[in-house]
């Protein structure tokens, strides 16, 4: 601790700029740990907090994935003996129309039932504010909002507001307000409810249920129910607590948290060289201090305590300083990160508080002192290491020696050779990860040789710019490869993250446009959402003959698709006209035969499967899949298997009429439109609209329309690479002044003879801006390279981890491109402060020494 | 007297006490069994009296049905209601006639002697008929302060009955009830006290407890002998919990029509 006060503090002091930028390192780490975790444990907060409220009372829900169910189930689960209450549920997620407000849940419920479940806690008193309840059932237009909605719009008892159903606009009239409490804050008070049977006719559900809610009889236990209830309904029902929702959507979006979990490890990874860069650079520096200290008898251990120290306290700070700008980079991501949630996956919720978890934060606090203790371990070890004698040979210390560096080669080989094996053995998940972190440390260890070697084969290329610029920055380079290694690594990590990324996107994107082009081939596509993945409305199927009898429309094709839960997972179910659809697209099976596929599928015969469900599930050609419906369970074999991007759990696709005979279910959630040779894709479109204008909600999409809904959304999903590249070039940038920074403090006396002897200022900024530009060159060519190999892993975790889906390898070429000019700018600006401090630093105090 | 004798002498005394002890307790038990049962069975025979004066083979009326709520703000309802079948095994449509938004809304309940009663309501304007479940009986009847459970009739049979005592109502000397129901039934109510008239046995008051909370009280009213039956035509129905009450007046009260098993059914109920 004196130490620390008489030796670390008053360097500190003199070293300010260095001390934040090493302390930023580890905010930037901390900042993207937590602002990622938050941002996303806020949408997770944000759904299990509307599923929470809803819930009310309910100890447990009947439910069918996303399908529902007929009716008659709803008698069942009533007359099952330990079963208290149960009450059938609706939800649907509607455009309210109303700028800035987006989208409105409406909870369709049986209001003669539901209060024994859910606390309406209407303003002034119970349910004298619905008006007059007969009236609410009586009337379909009867809706209850919550006060904050109701208070934000204007809206009291009797107002009427515009809603978006199945059968068009639809004015409603406000019978009720819900104080703000319990469920009104369920999707952020965006919530409404309104009759049950008048919600199945306003969203096109015919005579089904979502799911039902129930509690339990006095004297049963919740698990005696959901044993009684899963024997009665069978295996295509799921009978869960409330809280099974929360689970489910967690396990939708596992992807999703998997890309963060990965881009918050390097981001961590790439604070920790920050660190280990600016502690390296502190003990080359304060090595004739280090030497006085040993010379007057403190131990090795206390030095290297005293690093350690320092680098905890850097730690804590520069944690909490990650923590607050965290939060800050959560609450303006949590609501883009909402958006993505329901474009994806199309479970609509929202994120408009920020869920701070405290065991994230301290879990943030923690890896960022760790991170900081780890990052100067080695730092410290030298420090302790230092030998009085060599302290004050300057210069001397910044060289790697030969030992070391054949050391450093011989380690790098052995890890890649390890790496290669494990590659070749990998059908372990462990020792492919292995594998993984072998290749990122051996490029690590190979960072400074390879930057050395670099280094020196550019020296030409810079004495040929400038002569004297160039060969003073290239020797500085050369000749203190510590200095600049920790740099070097920092940006080669960031930029193999951003290159395996904008690889795995580009690779994403190139698959998703070959599968749209073969798949999605359809002039136009009916909808009744303006979102086509929010599946909450749908048609009822009789409107198929009614668009196909439209002059100039010469096929259409009904598709229903719903999320199922099959082995513990959700996936999509895809039911269409299988016969019409293999005679309008192109889909070849990577697993299987067309003719096979085709037929037997469309026979009800077979089912065919995406790849990322036969990768993720482990299923295979032939292999019989069974799947629990709520009218029996579908046991048919596997006959194909094709590229579809529809979903990141996977898609089982099978014919209409074996969905409609095991679920009971006709209504349709998109029509495929063909139009007939002449007619055009406007003049249609119109068509359709004004044959349904004033009777039912349709959205009709073009062709183009729909393939850029679908690049949109993928672009959202891989927004995450520009946040990366943010990251990347503000390390970069931060390393780059850093290193920048030691090399001016340390060539004083050389920056001082050159002024002496006639050297302009011109050339002293010269040579600082090629020395930087050079780092951020073998930044680059270094990142390029990792991120060449950092590329493959990512599409194998994709492949085997993430969504099940094979991408091709392609290198991001312009991606690459486009970074040599970011990256060199970055380099750039990071020298203009540094140059300037060694243009105008003291002479006399330069030449002290002379 | 040796140890052995006493103490055999002690236990013969003490044998005797004990059955002593043991048969005066036996006679009071017996005894206050013997007046709860001839009450039990005077409180039986009371109801089911009452509930022989009021039985008919059908009815017919118009209601008019008033909610005062807490704040003294008034709402009215009518509907016109058919009742078939006599009590516990009858069936019931109530049609509503105003006010215009909850016109044609219609109820139907099939009442059952052995369980809860059976409700399914009609709703023209979605034109949808829905069940109304049976653990749901507790809520109150369209914000009335009915429940749908007092809408079902109390058949004998269905309770078990016990004279409290003597009371007058309204000037009219009564007995009163108390009705606990069997555990085949299911109530929102763990006991009633029933007051019934001893000139007609026609019923004055009802007053229904939740965990011994009393929670509403119905007050029977203007009682007339219509067609030989005597039958409350203004009946209040007065929530204690909520302090607030409803009143249902009778108007065209018709006794023993001749009305058609198929106007029961849902079929019916959704013409």
């Amino acid at each position: 601790m004196i130490l620390l006060k008489l030796i670390s503090w008053p360097y500190f002091r003199k070293h300010v700029l260095r001390t934040l930028l090493t302390t930023a390192g580890i905010v930037i780490g901390v900042a993207v740990f937590v602002g990622m975790h938050t941002a996303n444990q806020s949408v997770l907060f944000g759904f299990n907090h509307t599923v929470d409220r809803i819930a009310g009372k309910t100890q447990l829900q009947v439910t069918a994935g996303e399908t529902g169910f007929n009716e008659e189930v709803l008698e069942t689960v009533q007359s099952a003996p330990s079963v208290a209450v149960a009450v059938p549920v609706i939800e649907a997620v509607v455009d309210t129309g109303i700028k800035g407000r987006g989208s409105l849940l409406v909870l369709g419920t049986d209001m003669t039932g539901d209060r024994s479940l859910r606390d309406y806690d209407l303003e002034e008193g119970d349910e004298a504010v619905i008006d007059d309840p007969l009236v609410f059932l009586a009337q379909p237009d009867s809706i209850i909002l919550t006060r904050e909605f109701a208070e934000a719009n204007g809206f009291g008892v009797n107002s009427t507001l515009a809603l978006g159903t199945v059968l068009g606009p639809r004015q409603f009239t406000v019978r009720g307000i819900m104080k703000s409490s319990g469920l009104s804050t369920a999707f952020g008070g965006n919530l409404a409810i309104m009759d049950i049977y008048a919600a199945q006719r306003m969203f096109g559900r015919g005579r089904t249920f979502d799911r039902i809610d129930l509690s339990v009889r006095d004297g049963h236990s919740v698990a005696e129910a959901q044993q009684e209830l899963q024997r009665l309904l069978g295996p295509g029902f799921q009978v869960d607590s409330p809280a099974g929702r929360g689970r489910q959507f967690e396990a939708m979006t596992a992807a999703y948290s998997m890309m963060i979990n990965i881009s918050s490890v390097l981001a961590l990874v790439i604070g920790m060289f920050i660190i280990y860069n600016s502690f390296s650079i502190a003990v080359t520096q304060r090595r004739s201090e280090i030497g006085i200290l040993r010379a007057l008898g403190a131990s090795r251990s206390q030095i290297r305590w005293l690093f350690l120290g320092e680098s905890a306290v850097t730690g804590i700070i520069g944690s909490a300083f990650g923590l607050l700008a965290g939060l800050v980079i959560a609450r303006a991501i949590a609501a883009s990160i909402g958006t993505l949630m329901r474009d994806v996956y199309g479970v609509a919720q929202r994120a408009d508080e920020i869920a701070t978890d405290p065991r994230t934060l301290g879990l943030a606090m923690l890896i960022g002192v760790i991170t900081s203790v780890v990052a100067a371990w080695i730092p410290a070890r030298q420090a302790a290491a230092v030998d009085p004698v060599q302290a004050l040979q300057k210069g001397k210390y910044q060289v790697l020696s030969a030992g070391e560096s054949r050391l450093r080669a011989g380690v790098a080989a052995v890890l890649v050779l390890v790496a290669l094996v494990c590659l070749v053995g990998s059908g372990s998940r462990i020792v492919f990860y292995v594998g993984f972190l072998l290749v990122i440390a051996a490029a690590l260890l190979l960072g400074p040789l390879l930057a050395l070697g670099l280094a020196r084969l550019l020296r030409p290329l810079l004495r040929a710019i400038r002569p004297v610029e160039g060969s003073l920055a290239a020797d500085s380079l050369i000749q203190a490869p510590r200095r600049t290694s920790g740099s070097v690594a920092a940006v080669m990590l960031s930029l193999g993250l951003v290159v395996a990324f904008a690889g795995m996107s580009g690779a994403s994107y190139n698959s998703i446009i070959d599968w749209m082009d073969g798949a999605l081939n359809p002039d136009l596509f009916v909808s009744p959402s303006q979102d086509v993945v929010i599946r909450t409305l749908r048609f009822p199927q009789e409107m198929g003959q009614e668009i196909a009898a439209i002059p100039g429309v010469s096929r259409v094709q009904p598709v229903r698709n719903a999320r199922i839960v099959y082995r513990g997972t959700p996936v999509m179910i895809v039911a269409t006209d299988i016969q019409s659809l293999s005679q309008t697209v192109q889909r070849k099976p990577v697993v299987g035969d067309a003719e096979t596929m085709w037929r037997e599928t469309a026979a009800g015969r077979g089912l065919t499967v995406s790849d990322n469900l036969a990768e993720l599930q482990k299923i295979r050609l032939g292999d019989t899949i069974e799947i629990p419906a709520p009218h029996g369970t579908i046991r048919l074999p596997v006959v194909a298997v094709v590229v579809d991007y529809s979903d990141q759990q996977g898609t089982i696709l099978m014919d209409r009429t074996l969905f409609q005979q095991y679920w009971h279910d006709d209504s349709v959630n998109l029509f495929r439109v063909y139009l007939q040779p002449g007619a055009t894709v406007p003049d249609v479109k119109a068509r359709i609209l004004e044959h349904y204008a004033g009777e039912r909600q349709v959205f009709v999409l073009t062709n183009r329309e729909l393939k850029e809904y679908i690049l949109r959304v993928t672009d959202q999903w891989f927004s995450l690479s520009s946040v990366q590249i943010a990251v990347a070039v503000l390390v970069a940038i931060l390393g780059i002044v850093n290193t920048l920074t030691v090399s001016i403090t340390d060539r004083r006396r050389e920056l001082g003879v050159l002024k002496a002897v006639g050297g302009l200022h011109a050339q002293i900024r010269g040579t600082i801006w090629l020395e930087a530009l050079t780092i951020g060159a073998l930044g680059l060519i270094l990142g390029l390279g990792f991120g060449a190999v950092n590329l493959y892993y990512i599409l194998e975790i994709v492949h085997r981890d993430i969504a099940g889906m094979r991408l091709d390898y392609v290198f991001p070429v312009r991606v690459a491109l486009a970074l040599v000019p970011t990256m060199l700018g970055a380099a750039f600006i990071a020298a203009l402060w540094p140059a300037e401090s060694a243009v105008r630093g003291s002479l006399v105090e330069a030449l002290e020494y002379e | 007297m040796s140890r052995r004798r006493m103490d055999r002498t002690r236990r013969t005394r003490s044998q005797g006490f004990r059955g002593l002890l043991v048969a005066a307790v036996l006679a009071l038990v017996c005894g206050a069994a013997a007046t709860v049962l001839k009450a039990a069975d005077n409180a039986r025979q009371i109801m089911e009296e009452s509930q022989k004066r009021s039985t008919a083979q059908s009815q017919r009326y118009e209601g008019l049905l008033q909610v005062f709520d807490a704040k003294g703000k008034v709402s009215d309802k009518r509907w016109t209601l058919e009742r078939l079948g006599s009590f516990g095994d009858s069936k019931m449509v109530l049609r509503f006639t105003a006010p215009a938004e909850v016109k044609a809304v219609a109820l139907l309940v099939v009442n059952h002697p052995d369980r809860a009663s059976d409700q399914w309501m009609w709703t023209p304007a979605i034109e949808r008929d829905r069940r109304i479940a049976l653990q749901d009986r507790s809520t109150r009847f369209f914000g009335t302060d009915f429940s749908f459970e007092d809408l079902e009739e109390r058949d004998v049979n269905q309770y078990e009955y016990t004279l409290v005592g003597d009371d007058t109502v309204d000037g009219a000397a009564t007995w009163k009830i108390q009705s606990v129901p069997k555990q085949a039934k299911s109530s929102q109510y763990s006991r009633s006290l029933i007051w019934v008239r001893k000139d007609n046995y026609a019923l004055a008051r009802i007053e229904n407890y939740a965990k011994d909370q009393l929670v509403r009280r119905l007050a029977y009213s203007d009682i007339q002998n219509v067609q030989g039956i005597w039958t409350a035509k203004v009946l209040e129905m007065t929530d204690v919990r909520r302090n607030s009450r409803t009143k249902l007046t009778l108007d065209k009260l018709q006794y023993n029509l001749p009305l058609k098993e198929d106007a029961f059914t849902l079929q019916a109920l959704r013409r």
